[in-house]
């Protein structure tokens, strides 16, 4: 099993500049190694400015990155980047003229650990088109021969920005198929920035939340499910439905309430796991929980954010 | 291979508690007999959807509890189990399903008294027609 002792990736204080508007961070945290981290946010929450800064291509206006052991900043030793392999959100202009086969044959000289069989069997199973110009291939085709070209040579460390939009339902199959296969060996880390609830659900094993350029959490999965909960609750009679839903909101981790026919009122709660102390919180102001249900990922998402801005709001 | 896991979204316990419970039903119940190959950690996540971090807790658990065996480079498998505590294991599930179905009645607002009876009711018609006990006794 791997060494969680030894993240993958080190983000200390980091923030980079991207366009004029756009700051990302500051931003703490350690990608662990040998797992699969699923970065979620909204559009221009600054994933796909994370993903270049981790490639040395954004220049960090403060802080310390440590990418595979490397600190990343100008003039480092590059070659931890032969150890990666990235899918970047939008093909890359410069190589609308290069077939996948081109594109296969420049990155096999790059990269030392390039696996010729790997690379033709990836070919075979995701049925890429290697003959036709990038530029012209349709977003999935091209898609699928940038996702080849970036597992061919095995990385240690695979960055996916949305890589899966615009497959079809089949590919995306036996794409998750050879993901699974690929992080098999334990020591690979993935780090894949995805709106798509499902695979989230599928593959990952830490999930961080990005917003507006800042990290608003970092969860290992399951434990975010199990802490993030709607709740069916009943109130008293002897409180108005206005009281209730104030008692509610004003209660801490609740985030979302709502009435739900006389005298019930669904709230999504963070804290609302079996040890939290939610349920005997709400217990004490006469409230009964008679259900608890896990959320979706982009309802936790909506919620983090309301309590992101409410937080920004001046008081 | 498969393993009769269900995760249920809609009960309290966290993900890990659920599916560890549930595996050692199927090893203590002897659905899965000693020296069955268990998927490997990413398999079984991968197949409950939920985070390797948590088969991971999950084999450890049962590992240390002597009820799995992990081998290196070969993998993990069911260990044997005494009868004794699969005896255990049968009448503290039994325990458990009862007390969730006197709960269920006391929440129709029937008396103690009432779910005895129905209960002893119950117990005499289905001694009629079973015999229950172990299915390898």
């Amino acid at each position: 099993m791997p060494d969680e002792d030894q993240p993958a990736i080190v983000l200390d204080g980091v923030s980079a500049r991207s366009g004029r508007e756009f700051t990302l961070g500051p931003l703490d945290a350690a990608i662990p190694r040998g797992w699969t981290t699923a970065i979620v946010g909204t559009n221009g929450s600054g994933k796909s400015t994370l993903f270049r800064a981790l490639l040395g291509l954004a220049p960090l206006a403060q802080g310390k990155l440590e990418v595979l052991g490397t600190q990343v900043r100008p003039g480092c030793d590059e070659r931890y980047k032969e150890k990666i392999g990235f899918v970047s959100e939008n093909g890359h202009g410069c190589e609308n003229s290069m077939t996948a086969k081109e594109k296969a044959a420049f990155a096999s000289a790059w990269y030392p650990a390039w696996d010729p069989p790997y690379y033709r069997r990836l070919v075979r199973q995701f049925d890429i088109d290697e003959k036709t110009k990038l530029g012209k291939l349709s977003k999935g085709m091209r898609r699928k021969a940038e996702l080849a070209v970036a597992m061919a040579h095995r990385p240690d460390l695979l960055l996916l920005d949305e890589p899966t939009s615009g497959l079809d339902p089949m590919i995306w199959k036996i794409w998750l198929e050879e993901l699974r296969t690929y992080l098999a060996d334990g020591d690979k880390t993935l780090l894949i920035a995805t709106h798509i609830t499902e695979e989230v659900r599928r593959l990952a094993d830490y999930v961080l939340f990005l917003h507006r350029g800042r990290i608003l959490a970092h969860y290992e999965k399951d434990r975010l499910f199990d802490e993030w909960r709607e709740l069916l609750v009943q109130g008293t009679g002897m409180m108005s439905e206005a009281d209730a839903v104030r008692l509610l909101e004003e209660t801490p981790g609740i985030c979302r309430v709502e009435r739900d026919g006389p005298g019930l009122y669904r709230a999504q709660a963070n804290g609302a796991g079996q040890a939290g102390r939610l349920a005997s919180r709400l217990d004490v102001y006469g409230f009964r929980t008679l259900e608890s249900r896990r959320m979706e990922l982009e309802d936790i998402l909506s919620c983090m954010i309301q309590k992101e801005d409410k937080n920004l709001e001046p008081a | 291979m498969w393993l009769p896991v269900k995760i249920d979204e809609r009960r309290p316990e966290p993900l890990y508690h659920q599916i560890e419970s549930q595996l050692r039903g199927l090893i203590l119940g002897g659905q899965l007999q000693e020296g069955t190959a268990l998927p490997s950690i990413r398999e079984l996540a991968a197949s409950l959807r939920c985070s390797a971090i948590t088969i991971r807790r999950v084999y450890q658990d049962l590992e240390n509890e002597g009820l799995i065996r992990t081998r290196q480079g070969a993998g993990t498998f069911v260990a044997g189990v005494e009868r004794s505590d699969r005896d255990r294991h049968r009448l503290g599930r039994a325990a458990e399903q009862l007390e969730q179905a006197i709960d269920a009645g006391l929440q129709l607002q029937c008396s103690l008294e009432e779910i005895e009876s129905l209960f002893m009711e119950l117990v005499r018609s289905k001694s009629a027609t079973s015999t229950g006990g172990y299915p390898d006794a």
